[in-house]
């Protein structure tokens, strides 16, 4: 069995952002069908999770939303990214992958680096 | 930013909660739909594809709740919470809460009503622009005249040359003006009315007074520079008080003419509302004259009797202004080198200046009131503390009731801090509904006290200083509550969470008499100890007042009535003085039941005086740092016997000292001993000021007699009496008269004869007969001018001792809520002492013995901060010893008397219990 990689709230939302980034207009239950295809299934999260973060992005203005009609013809919310939304998630790409380069350098570095 | 943003979304978001709770619904019903139809297309059953779907989605309720936690304001939802449980919860206790709000709201209404007072005149600045950039000659405000070319300690009154000078000269003012030091009364008449003269106060106010403030005219014009020049139509500016209160905003007083002191001026505007010139004093002045309407003392270089405030040009900073006018003062001072005596030239060196904030305007009433205040405010301060205690009190045996539903709360589950949070919200609660009320009580207190403190005065509005709150004052209110709510919250809110709910919900009635009633021992302990504090301070001055009144004046304030007129406002020209005074004495002596009259320029504790340098005859020119300065007044014939000031030796005025007769002078005992120590002064000579040393041959010695009305902690100094008939003529060639104006004497003094009543109608009628036409600026007995001596005092020593005695009320409910508690907790252990063979006395001593013990300790603490209160008081006393030991024991055998009664109850009650029935209930 897989191991899961618990899901900090702040990443969590980079990810809505992302998702929204890629796929325009989607609503909850797209996202998280998007997180988890994408994540391949490694990461646990209750789909539910996910309701209080967009929540919580639409109060800070990054993302949007509206009613519209689902693929099955139900009332569904639809999200989709701000320009706010959109120079956050700029911004907050360059700063994980600063981060992420910053560690794989620590990860690549050998023994004799360091002396 | 977005910080900021999220909170006013999450306000909005948390208005509507109904519709956010549908939306959300609707959303988890959308999803899982999906998720359903998403699994059943990979071949789950319908049932299990739904199951699926929920379990994926995790637990709805969680989830429900981190999305409301999401939405809305979780602290601001609990505070309203909270305030709504307080609310219900001080509903259903009424006389709790009645209880608790009214002693709030006194202890805060006093606070923020001495507050008021404080603000207006500590803190306030005056109503102009940018009060910032205005500075003032002088570290201290002075009164009113000082003559030659010499200013102890620093000049800071100037003549009208040397104000030219400095506003000529001194480039860093954008402004500089000079108005009077001292306001005086004019006779007042409109021209063309019928009424009679009317004494309002008036000041000489340079020409750029107005524009150096800042301040425009309510309607027509304010003084302008073109106004105050010899020559220029004499025009004046009236107050919006009086013109308001008198004229009735009557438009046409702008543009009419006025006679002040039998001279017209036409009033050309009026000031606007807030402004009363440039000291904030009881009475304000109603007219602004340009300076160069006075004629008396305007181009006497030596004469110095402005005072100065300007406007400081925004680049340049006082210290430059300052040594820039110091090196003024010192050229104009060299200009009048000729003229100056040697004592002016002695002291030249030593001749400075000081600048200091003006934005206040002069502030001789801050300084004359400064320490009172301060007095005041220490003693509201005490009286919230006892508040805070007593309502701690009453709050904590609330909290004890209610341990067993803490208890549950706490075994349920609750959080400590929301239990904390919740009683700090109730005791906020009240404490701002105390400081609502607390408002309305400050608002009637001040008002009743500017009404003892500052009479009105002619019927008119005295000090400008206004009851209603202003911000400052609400704020400060508002801060005060809340200090308030959680100086008494604190304790008790600590209390309700550490409830043991084990503890507490084994039953209340196991409970041990020492659990809990610590926290409540210690407050009444404070309790006594401040009470003990304010009952000597107010002991104090209590005693220190009884001391000033009952001092031994010298002379006699029965059956004496003083008169104060101003012949001058009636036209009455300085030579037909003497025979007008002769008449008025012959007139009132007419009255029935009057048995003599006589006139002086100032009768006892009249509030001002005349001062001279004293040159006695035998003895050398009295040098610059000779002690020579001394009082005086001009009296007519009989006016010891009228005033009641026995003569010891020799004579006093009389018929004898004509204008032709030998100048005679009647001194004092004081005087006597300090100008003639061993020798005897009848016969001797001296003289005045610059006149020589023969001007005068002593004829009498009068019992020292309390005239000035400042230094009663001093003994009383020396004075000298000269008859009215006799001018001073000045011995150089042109013989011109010295201080003719000491010749208008404005106080007469009648006493009526034993067992006579008189009336002040009579009095008027008497004076009428003489002329219709003299204005009488008031009557008023002797006694009543000694008392208005003392009303500051008065004030303060009553206002102290009502909060002494509120704060003892409120120590002995402490105390009485403490012992009744305790004595009611003890109901077991009596009833097992009493089953055991405790009599009743036993019990009456047990529960008086634990009351005795918290006021020793009161006392305890109490003493040295009596002591410490006593010197804070100083001054105040007037010399009255401030460890006065019979004072303190009063205020100890007070304390504990009340004490006493206050644990007799519970302790008389607890005597009562019935062994058999307190087993019982266990």
């Amino acid at each position: 069995m897989k191991e899961k990689a618990d899901v900090l709230q702040g990443t969590l939302a980079l990810m809505v952002l992302k998702t929204l980034n890629v796929l325009g207009s989607l609503h909850g239950y797209g996202i998280a069908r998007r997180i988890e295809q994408i994540s391949g299934d490694l990461l646990s999260v209750n789909q539910g999770t996910l309701y209080p973060v967009l929540l919580k992005l639409e109060q800070e203005g990054s993302i949007a939303s509206e009613w519209g009609a689902s693929e099955n013809n139900r009332r569904a919310r639809f999200y989709r990214l701000t320009r706010d939304g959109r120079k956050q998630l700029q911004a907050e790409t360059r700063g994980w992958e600063q981060t992420a380069a910053i560690i794989g350098r620590f990860f690549a570095a050998k023994a004799e680096d360091f002396q | 930013m977005r910080a900021l943003r999220r909170f006013f979304n999450r306000l909005i978001f948390w208005t509507k909660v109904q519709q956010d709770e549908d939306r959300l619904q609707a959303e988890i019903e959308e999803h899982l739909a999906l998720q359903t139809a998403e699994n059943v297309r990979v071949g789950l059953s319908p049932t299990e594809a739904r199951r699926q779907a929920v379990l994926k989605f995790g637990a709805v309720e969680s989830i429900r709740e981190d999305y409301r936690a999401q939405k809305g304001l979780p602290f601001l939802e609990t505070l309203i919470q909270d305030t709504r449980y307080a609310l219900r919860r001080l509903r259903k206790s009424p006389a709790f809460t009645i209880t608790t709000v009214l002693t709030l709201a006194l202890g805060i209404g006093a606070t923020t009503s001495i507050f008021t007072l404080v603000h207006a005149v500590i803190m306030r600045s005056l109503p102009v622009a940018n009060p910032a950039e205005l500075y003032r000659l002088g570290k201290e405000s002075r009164c009113c005249y000082w003559g030659g070319y010499s200013q102890n300690e620093e000049f800071s009154l100037v003549s009208y040359d040397l104000y030219k000078y400095f506003r000529d000269n001194t480039k860093g003012f954008a402004e500089l003006a000079a108005f009077g030091a001292s306001c005086d009364l004019f006779g007042v008449r409109r021209s063309g009315g019928s009424e009679a003269a009317q004494g309002y106060p008036g000041e000489f106010v340079s020409g750029n007074y107005f524009r150096m403030f800042g301040v425009s005219a309510h309607a027509g014009r304010v003084l302008t520079p073109s106004d105050d020049r010899a020559g220029a139509p004499p025009v004046a500016v009236m107050s919006y008080r009086l013109w308001e209160q008198r004229y009735a905003s009557d438009q046409s007083v702008i543009g009419s003419v006025f006679n002040l002191d039998d001279k017209p001026f036409t009033v050309v505007g009026i000031t606007p509302p807030g402004f009363f010139g440039d000291t904030l004093r009881n009475d304000p002045p109603d007219f602004f004259l340009p300076l160069a309407a006075e004629n008396d003392d305007l181009n006497k270089p030596d004469t110095h009797w402005l005072d100065l405030i300007g406007r400081i040009r925004p680049s340049t900073g006082p210290a430059s202004i300052e040594a820039e006018m110091r090196v003024e003062l010192k050229q104009w001072l060299r200009s009048h080198w000729g003229e100056m005596i040697a004592n002016d030239r002695a002291k030249f060196p030593e001749q400075t200046l000081y600048l200091s904030p003006g934005g206040a305007g002069i502030t001789s009433m801050r300084e004359q009131y400064q320490h009172w205040l301060q007095i005041l405010m220490m003693v509201t301060a005490l009286v919230l503390l006892i508040v805070c205690a007593n309502v701690a009190n009453l709050i904590l045996v609330r909290g004890l009731e209610r341990r067993r539903q803490t208890a549950l709360n706490m075994a349920l589950g609750a959080q400590a801090s929301r239990l904390v949070r919740q009683a700090l919200t109730e005791s906020m609660l009240l404490s701002l509904l105390g400081g609502a009320a607390g408002l309305a009580i400050a608002f009637a207190g001040t008002r009743l006290i500017l009404h003892y403190a500052f009479p009105p005065f002619r019927g008119m509005t005295g000090v400008p200083i206004s009851a209603s709150p202003s911000m400052p004052v609400l704020l400060f209110a508002f801060a005060a509550s809340l200090v308030t709510g959680i100086g008494f919250g604190v304790a008790p809110a600590w209390m309700a969470a550490r409830v043991d709910p084990i503890e507490a919900l084994r039953g209340a009635s196991r409970s041990t008499a020492r659990t809990g009633s610590l926290p409540r021992k210690t407050l009444v302990v404070f309790q006594a100890a401040l009470s003990l504090v304010l009952l000597s301070a107010s002991g104090l001055l209590t005693a220190a007042l009884y001391h000033l009144e009952t001092q031994d004046f010298g002379f006699d304030q029965e059956r004496r009535i003083v008169v104060n007129f101003d012949p001058r406002l009636a036209g009455y020209r300085p030579e037909q003085f003497t025979p007008l005074y002769q008449r008025i004495r012959d007139s009132l002596s007419s009255i029935p039941g009057v048995s003599a009259a006589a006139l002086c320029i100032y009768s006892p504790l009249s509030g001002n005086n005349w001062g001279a340098v004293v040159w006695v005859d035998g003895h050398p020119h009295p040098g610059p740092k000779d002690e020579a300065f001394v009082s005086w007044d001009r009296v007519t014939q009989g006016y010891f016997h009228v005033i009641g000031n026995p003569i010891i030796r020799g004579r006093g005025i009389s018929e004898q000292d004509t204008a032709s007769s030998r100048h005679v002078a009647v001194i004092n005992e004081a005087f006597a001993r300090k100008f003639f120590k061993n020798e005897d002064p009848i016969g001797r000579q001296f003289g005045r000021d610059e006149m020589g040393a023969r001007q005068y041959e002593v004829v009498g010695i009068a019992k020292d007699a309390r005239y000035l009305t400042f230094g009663f902690d001093q003994p009383i100094g020396p004075f000298f009496f000269l008859p009215e008939a006799q001018h001073d003529f000045s011995p150089n060639a042109e013989q011109t008269e010295v201080s003719p104006s000491s010749h208008l004497l404005h106080d007469i003094v009648i006493v009526t004869r034993p067992g006579a009543s008189l009336r002040f109608a009579q009095v008027r009628q008497a004076m009428a007969s003489v002329d219709p036409n003299l204005p009488i600026v008031w009557i008023r007995t002797l006694k009543e001018q000694v008392a208005g001596q003392f009303r500051q005092q008065r004030l303060i020593a009553r206002l102290t001792s009502f909060f002494g005695v509120l704060s003892l009320v409120l120590a002995s409910i402490g105390m009485y809520g403490v012992t009744a508690y305790n004595a009611g907790r003890r109901v077991n252990e009596i009833g097992v002492r009493m089953a055991l063979g405790a009599d009743r006395g036993h019990v009456i001593a047990l529960i008086l013995r634990g009351a005795f013990a918290l006021i020793l300790f009161g006392l305890l603490i109490g003493l040295p901060l009596t002591f410490a209160a006593g010197r804070f008081l100083g001054s105040q006393l007037y010399g009255f010893n401030t460890y006065d030991p019979l004072v303190t024991f009063v205020a100890v055998v007070t304390l504990g008397l009340s004490a006493l009664a206050a644990s007799l109850i519970p302790a008389f009650r607890a005597s009562f219990i019935s062994p058999l029935e307190a087993l019982r209930a266990e």
